[in-house]
């Protein structure tokens, strides 16, 4: 089977299949979806190229394991979390240490927010966004209004700003972690007025 | 403007496949694609993390060999365990049957040779 054939069937509908026959061949089909992402985190938390490849060859296994088990909802936030325990799970035996595992959640949902979403985006609450958005930090305001309203690329606004790269990651991650927050304050605070 | 703001609370985005993704880490995208990627990158932990780790790979044009390596041995292993399996069942085991029934008759072989050497 080649998996380009595949590409309109969602996750959902490849696990589905292979719940109702069991054939491994499906999981191999949905897997080889996150290959590169699951290289990419093996190699953010063990920081080391072989290493990481090992890893993502073993985060295959657990997942065709663990999916004869348990029925999984929504399978990239799962895989998302087996790949992150199975990285740390390493690093405790490399280090000897404890360290905490991330609570199995099979039914983890993915952040959608549908009531809270519709509730953030009516044209009210972008009204406040000017205000929240002058509230911020003059870092994080630069970075998100270059970033958000500019349409410019990392490299560009770190360009400008004379900021890193990852400089300016965190404040556009931060300021627009606290933008939510100061808009939901805001709304809380018209609701308690009324 | 006010239309922007809305990127800045929206969880809703299309996916990045992994092709774009590649050529992002390569830095072949223009300015306009690579805000596009860091946009869908702010909404999903798991993407942001993987980059942040495929940023360290000394070559990145190796990476998309390394994924098709991958890629091959995962076909393997969920390809080939059926035939393997039934390989096992009418191949592998007659032959351990006759290596044990081979075995068997040499120690009775030696038994009797041995216990005639001694009796005589």
């Amino acid at each position: 089977m080649k998996a380009d054939q595949f590409n309109h069937i969602t996750d959902h509908e490849l696990l589905e299949r292979f719940y109702a026959d069991h054939d491994n061949e499906w999981l191999g089909i949905l897997l080889q979806r996150y290959t590169l992402l699951l290289l990419g985190v093996s190699m953010k938390y063990l920081r080391n190229e072989e290493e990481a490849k090992d890893s993502v060859q073993q985060i295959f296994l657990k997942v065709i394991q663990e999916l004869q088990k348990y029925k999984v909802e929504y399978f990239k936030s799962w895989l998302y979390m087996v790949a992150k325990n199975h990285c740390l799970m390493r690093i405790r035996e490399k280090q000897g240490k404890i360290t905490t595992e991330i609570n199995d959640r099979i039914s983890i949902k993915p952040e959608e927010e549908s009531d809270r979403q519709a509730l953030l985006q009516t044209d009210h609450t972008l009204d406040l966004m000017e205000t929240a958005l002058n509230e911020l930090n003059p870092e994080q305001q630069q970075c998100v209004t270059l970033f958000y309203l500019q349409k410019k690329s990392y490299q560009e606004v770190s360009g400008e700003t004379g900021y890193s790269m990852l400089q300016v990651k965190s404040y556009i991650q931060n300021g627009k972690r606290n933008l939510k927050i100061l808009i939901e304050k805001k709304l809380q605070e018209e609701t308690n007025r009324k | 403007m006010p239309a922007n703001y809305k990127d800045i609370l929206s969880h809703l985005s299309t996916e990045v496949d992994q092709e774009t993704l590649l050529l992002y880490l390569q830095g072949k995208l223009s300015e306009e694609k690579k805000h596009e990627v860091e946009k869908h990158l702010l909404q999903d932990d798991f993407e942001d993390e993987a980059v942040e780790g495929l940023q360290e790979f000394r070559d990145k044009e190796q990476l998309q060999y390394m994924v098709e390596m991958l890629n091959r041995d995962l076909k393997k292993k969920t390809e080939k365990k059926k035939k393997r399996r039934e390989k096992m069942r009418y191949k592998d085991q007659p032959w351990l049957y006759i290596s044990l029934l081979i075995l068997v008759l040499l120690i009775a072989l030696s038994y009797i040779v041995i216990h005639r050497m001694l009796k005589g």
